[in-house]
């Protein structure tokens, strides 16, 4: 009978995808109902409400930490393709005395976990008076060790022959990068820049080391800030402003999936 | 050769300050801060062995480790699991197959905070869906986040949840590699499904579950935002994550020293973990 | 006795007819030889045998016992694959002896077989090995263990030789002949190299596009084939093909084609119309070459021809002749070899001459 074994496995398999998207369909759902259907299994609110929003955008700064999370992610973003592009380039492609000895540091840097430099770092950026700037959030994140080792390995694999033209053209370094080796890393460069950007976004311990005015937060920080400290009163407002985090991030799924699911997995980064 | 040398030079420079500055530094540091005691507000102090001796004695320190192993204990087997099965069920040829397994790895790219705050209400004793569920079958509601045994794994729960996606897209890729033919071979053996399982797709699949491993456990090791949100370290403090402790010792009792001492422990701890499972699980031979 | 029989067995993958009335009977300890180019349907046939595809329409029995809606594992027969199949993460013992332990049989009775077959193909020493530590060779030996193991009703082997280089398949090709024979086992043995099962075969089946075009004894198939395909398909080097048409009478009929003509000295039943297209086949090494003027002439026809290539193999050349407007090959002994550029006397005897009608079946 493998024809019923085939209908057991999609019920089983439906069933289980259901776990996995209904508790966010569940969760926008509440966002619009008024308090007293909060709680309950419906997914089609009887009295469809946007308090929720208009409470949560009322009590706390969250279009203020939606920029500053676009800000602060957009930036590391894109400093990590300009700059890991062009570290990645020095060490694949450019003989120099110190090479093997950066190599060597990059990978060792990704063995030593986050937990060790968190303190430290922390102290550093006391020290530094970043406490409460933009340049807490971004500067510790400018290089990605990961991002770099990817691209140096995928640089690795562009035929020396375009470079040699190239030079004998007379094109400098920089230029060689921008114009020959970006547009052949299409791919790659897809891949680091979701999950870099999606690393940015969810991050939250960091901002809440090191940011303490609200309007300065993060939206991951916020949310938190906002769901524990009472400021939303009730569910339906907390989950609001969860939601204000994680549309951007679903639509953009539905549309990349495949993009993200390449990117994550293969950098062995987790959201 | 002079030129080329030159310009890896110039460009490699930017990354080299900055490990230096954000990475050489803070790694070397924090084995300094060990050894000081630091407020952030008055000039550090040397304080010996204190920060060390404190750590061994600190109740809270050793319950953090053992909310720790009673996390892993229950996260590690539930997300092997969980993640082979479902790998299973998707490598075949099936209808809407990119939407099934977009459905399942959705809650990887959501951020942990969101999560978070989405499961303490699913858990909440009183509104939460799943007592909602519970009591619908007629059973009891229980306590989840508020009962001192049953949080911790409430939370181990959640987090194999949310990245199981994540496994399963390595599982998969192990899956693919099984050749056919030896499949068609055992079967033709006299393999039953479970035989062929146990004897051939599972050991086959020995790498990946050591990166499952592995993964999960540094990350395990990671804990912060779920019981932050969920617990806030409680009930009893038997939900406080290593990296909580880490967190509320710099951030709220101003001890940094203390906190680095923990996050030295911590590190040590991983390492020293994921060095016992390399050895008892194998060295994982790609084939 | 454990013979095979195919009943009229279909396969279709959607619209695509793969195999179409593959209609056999194996007789017990035979070694049955599948022999066809790709997409001919002999490995598909060899798939069904064993209960990896299914049957479209048709009966497979072995033995009497229909096996057609079987599991692989209730058919009682064993595979030889053509990437062996080994379980890498298994030692080459537990490679053979995994069947056995997995249908429980008492532990020494595996080990006795396991020695069994290990020393009857030379494995003894390998047996602690992994198989990424293998050559090719030996991991086709640990894969045929594999299958001598479970002395099964019937082997099949699907190409099991073609990774091998040249003369590592030369000398497997030998020995699995010789373990056949001395196991007495129904085998079944799919290849695509008719130098395979000419050599192995008791019988051969010749497929192409999924149907049989000719079963019988190797020498069969050589000296009587059915049809142009079988005729061009075994025999090495391959027969020489030329397409003209018949004239002269009933008594004395004539192949007559550009440039040349060949003397007929059997009775074909077709009327010699002038109309009707035949092909005449024959085997390079039944031309016979001599100088364009000597006065020899060694068979009963002769054409001329000019040499345009001459392959030195050793004992025997392959000469290539622009014969007319047509290209045969002749296959010589090396002493007297005509140089490029020469004009030759081909010699065709016409008692070893085939022809083909235009839609490809044997005249006789």
């Amino acid at each position: 009978m493998k024809a019923l074994g085939r209908v057991a496995l999609y019920l089983a398999l439906t069933l289980a995808a259901l776990t996995f998207i209904y508790p966010f369909l569940w969760m926008a759902s509440t966002t619009l109902k008024p308090p007293f259907e909060v709680g309950t299994l419906t997914l089609v609110p009887d009295q469809m409400t946007l308090d929720n929003y208009r409470t949560m955008w009322a009590r706390a700064p969250f279009g203020r930490a939606l920029l500053n999370s676009a800000l602060v992610a957009t930036t590391i973003t894109a400093a990590v393709l300009v700059f890991g592009s062009i570290t990645a380039y020095a060490m694949a492609r450019l003989r120099f005395r110190g090479r093997p000895a950066l190599n060597a540091a990059t990978m060792a840097v990704l063995l030593v976990p986050g937990q060790l430099t968190l303190i430290p770092l922390y102290t550093l950026i006391v020290q530094l008076g970043w406490i409460d700037t933009y340049a807490a959030l971004i500067v510790p994140y400018l290089f990605n060790a990961t991002a770099i080792l990817m691209l140096r390995q995928f640089f690795l694999q562009i035929p020396q022959s375009l470079i040699d033209s190239a030079r004998m053209d007379g094109m400098g370094e920089l230029r060689i990068l921008f114009t020959i080796f970006w547009p052949l890393s299409r791919p790659v460069l897809a891949i680091v820049a979701i999950f870099t950007f999606m690393g940015s976004w969810n991050e939250v311990l960091w901002p809440l080391l090191v940011v303490r005015e609200q309007h300065l937060m993060t939206l991951p920080q916020l949310l938190t800030v906002f769901a524990l400290g009472g400021g939303a009163g009730s569910i339906g407002v907390s989950l609001a402003s969860a939601m204000v985090l994680v549309v951007p991030v679903v639509i953009a799924y539905a549309f990349l999936q495949r993009h993200f699911i390449e990117s994550m997995a293969g950098s062995g980064i987790k959201g | 050769m002079r030129a080329e040398e030159r310009s890896g030079w110039l460009l490699a420079t930017p990354y080299s300050a900055f490990l230096a500055v954000f990475a050489l530094y803070p790694i070397a540091f924090a084995v300094v801060l060990v050894f000081l005691q630091w407020d952030l507000v008055t000039p550090p102090s040397f304080a010996g062995l204190d920060n060390v001796r404190r750590l061994a004695g600190d109740g809270r320190f050793w319950q953090a480790v053992a909310n720790m192993v009673v996390f892993l204990s229950i996260h590690i087997p539930l997300q092997i699991v969980t993640a082979l099965a479902l790998a299973m069920a998707l490598n075949r040829p099936l209808v809407l197959r990119a939407f099934w397994r977009a459905a399942f790895f959705l809650p990887v790219v959501i951020s942990g905070a969101v999560v978070a705050i989405l499961w303490s209400t699913l858990y909440a004793t009183d509104v939460g869906l799943i007592n909602h569920l519970l009591v619908r079958m007629g059973l009891r509601p229980v306590p989840w986040l508020t009962d001192p045994v049953t949080a911790m794994p409430a939370i181990a729960v959640m987090v194999t949840w949310k990245n199981v996606g994540f496994y399963i897209i390595i599982y998969l890729a192990g899956l693919q590699y099984i050749p056919r033919s030896c499949q068609e071979a055992i079967e033709m053996e006299g393999a039953t499904t479970w035989q062929r399982f146990r004897h051939l797709t599972l050991p086959s699949l020995l790498p990946q579950t050591l990166l499952v491993v592995t993964l999960s456990t540094i990350n395990g090791f990671q804990l912060f935002i779920e019981p932050y949100v969920m617990t806030g370290g409680g009930p009893l403090r038997r939900t406080n994550s290593l990296v909580l402790y880490l967190y509320t010792n710099a951030f709220s009792y101003q001890k940094m020293g203390y906190a680095a001492t923990i996050g030295v422990a911590l590190a040590l701890m991983i390492g020293a973990v994921v060095a016992l499972q390399r050895r008892l699980i194998g060295t994982a031979d790609a084939q | 006795m454990p013979s095979v029989t195919f009943d009229h067995v279909y396969k279709r993958f959607g619209d695509t007819r793969v195999v179409e009335d593959f209609d056999l009977t194996v007789t017990d300890g035979e070694l049955l030889v599948l022999v066809g180019g790709s997409g001919s349907g002999k490995s598909t046939i060899l798939r069904m045998l064993a209960g990896l595809e299914l049957v479209t329409s048709g009966t497979i029995r072995i033995d009497h016992r229909d096996v057609t809606a079987l599991p692989s594992r209730e058919r009682d027969v064993a595979m030889v694959f053509q990437d062996y199949a080994l379980y890498p993460h298994m030692t080459v013992r537990e490679n053979l002896s995994l069947g056995l332990r997995l249908r429980k049989v008492p532990r020494p009775e595996i080990d006795r077989r396991v020695e069994w077959a290990g020393s009857m193909l030379g494995l003894a020493p390998l047996l602690d090995r992994k198989p990424k530590q293998l050559s090719g060779g030996q991991r086709q030996r640990v894969a045929m263990g594999r299958a001598i193991v479970r002395e099964p009703l019937v082997f099949l082997f699907d190409e099991p030789l073609s990774n091998l280089d040249a003369g590592l398949r030369a000398q497997m090709r030998i020995e699995i002949g010789a373990l056949q024979r001395r196991l007495k086992t129904t085998t079944i043995y799919v290849t695509h190299d008719q130098v395979e099962a000419m050599t192995l075969g008791d019988r051969i089946v010749v497929l192409a596009d999924g149907r049989i075009q000719q079963v019988g004894q190797p020498i069969e198939l050589y000296r009587a084939p059915v049809n142009r395909f079988v005729a061009g398909f075994i025999g090495t080097p391959r027969m020489n093909f030329v397409e003209g048409h018949l004239g002269g009478d009933l008594g004395a009929a004539t192949f007559i084609a550009e440039g040349a003509r060949v003397k007929l000295t059997r009775a074909f039943p077709l009327a010699p119309e002038s109309s009707a297209v035949v092909t005449l086949g024959v085997r390079p090494e039944d031309l016979r070459l001599s100088p364009a003027d000597s006065s020899e002439r060694p068979a009963s026809s002769t054409l001329l021809g000019r040499v345009v290539l001459v392959e030195r193999l050793g004992g025997t050349s392959h000469v290539h002749l622009d014969v007319g407007a047509h290209r045969l090959m002749a296959s010589v002994s090396d002493s007297a070899l005509p140089q490029v550029g020469d004009h030759v006397a081909v010699g065709v005897p016409s008692e070893r001459v085939y022809l083909f009608a235009a839609d490809g079946r044997a005249l006789r």
